[in-house]
């Protein structure tokens, strides 16, 4: 199986998570209403073992973490990930509740929502423009240190994982979030030719 | 026509120029990879038309359209963005811009820009 991506298949995805990313800003811009500085999303294919090092990399090794996972199946299967810091997460929990404290209940409660909106957004938007579709299951939470983001566990099913990712950003508000896509072998050969489809419908 | 289009991704590019080509197909087509070369081909070239993202490396569409306005104030530069917050949309006509568009867009949308964000 050929789980290299090309220059144009890249190119393609990135632009597909763009859109994707766009329209899930748009819905937390609404819901915090505030608004999103948008990022460019990164592409990048790593050998399952080498996940945790760069999502490491990726968030600051002093804060802890509010990790949800939520899984989805379909031609395009994976998993989706939002790492927000407690100090966000804090900050997200007061905005909604209309509080100064929030309690772990309400944060975490938040923090799902978020997460739901965002997940749901991301990956409906991205199986739209890649023309199939995908089920969700229920979204798991943890609370974790930045070295515990990513488990041996998570990663056993994985050879090769694709992640995208970029930050969600609301300076005003003081939330910032890291979003993961991340996916499996076998969804990487499906991706791979839905991108072809539409990089052919494109490229004429 | 001269038609400059802006956006780091190719396959975005190709989606405008795809769009230009159905509306106007002798268009001749400018393309940049980011608001610095937008700006360099702007001033060298003067299109008729800039289409222009917003979220790109090196220099944003922001940047970009607030000097595209500097040169020429009239310039005609319709932003075509994944970005669909209202306060963009805000921000760029504020700038300048003649509209804001979601991405993707298609033939159908472009007769429409060309309709009514254009004069030519």
């Amino acid at each position: 199986m050929n789980l290299e991506f090309n220059e144009d298949q890249i190119d393609a995805l990135r632009e597909f998570m763009n859109v994707s990313i766009g329209a899930a800003t748009a819905s937390m811009a609404n819901l915090l209403d505030a608004f999103g500085t948008m990022h460019i999303p990164k592409i990048e294919i790593c050998n399952s073992d080498e996940l945790a090092d760069k999502i490491e990399a990726s968030i600051d090794s002093n804060s802890m973490y509010f990790v949800i996972k939520q899984l989805f199946t379909g031609k395009f299967g994976g998993e989706c990930m939002f790492v927000i810091s407690q100090e966000s997460a804090l900050n997200l929990g007061n905005y909604l509740y209309n509080a100064k404290n929030s309690s772990y209940d309400d944060i975490s409660d938040a923090v799902l929502e978020l997460t739901n909106i965002l997940t749901s957004t991301i990956i409906s938007r991205l199986t739209q423009e890649l023309d199939t579709q995908v089920q969700f299951f229920v979204p798991s939470l943890q609370f974790l240190d930045s070295t515990s983001v990513v488990s041996d566990d998570d990663v056993a099913e994985y050879s090769k994982i694709i992640i995208i990712s970029t930050v969600l950003d609301f300076e005003d508000k003081q939330i910032k979030g890291n979003i993961y896509v991340l996916t499996k072998d076998k969804a990487i050969e499906s991706l791979k030719i839905l991108i072809d489809k539409k990089i052919e419908e494109i490229y004429g | 026509m001269k038609v400059l289009v802006v956006d780091d991704s190719k396959i975005a590019r190709m989606g405008v120029i795809k769009s230009i080509k159905e509306v106007y197909p002798n268009a001749q087509l400018l393309q940049a990879i980011n608001g610095l070369e937008a700006v360099e081909l702007y001033e060298k070239e003067n299109p008729d038309v800039v289409f222009l993202d917003l979220t790109m490396p090196v220099m944003d569409g922001y940047e970009a359209l607030g000097k595209i306005m500097e040169i020429n104030k009239e310039a005609q530069v319709i932003v075509i963005t994944a970005d669909i917050q209202n306060e963009a949309k805000l921000r760029v006509l504020v700038a300048g811009a003649k509209n804001m568009y979601p991405k993707p867009i298609n033939g159908e949308i472009m007769a429409k820009i060309f309709k009514q964000d254009i004069l030519l």
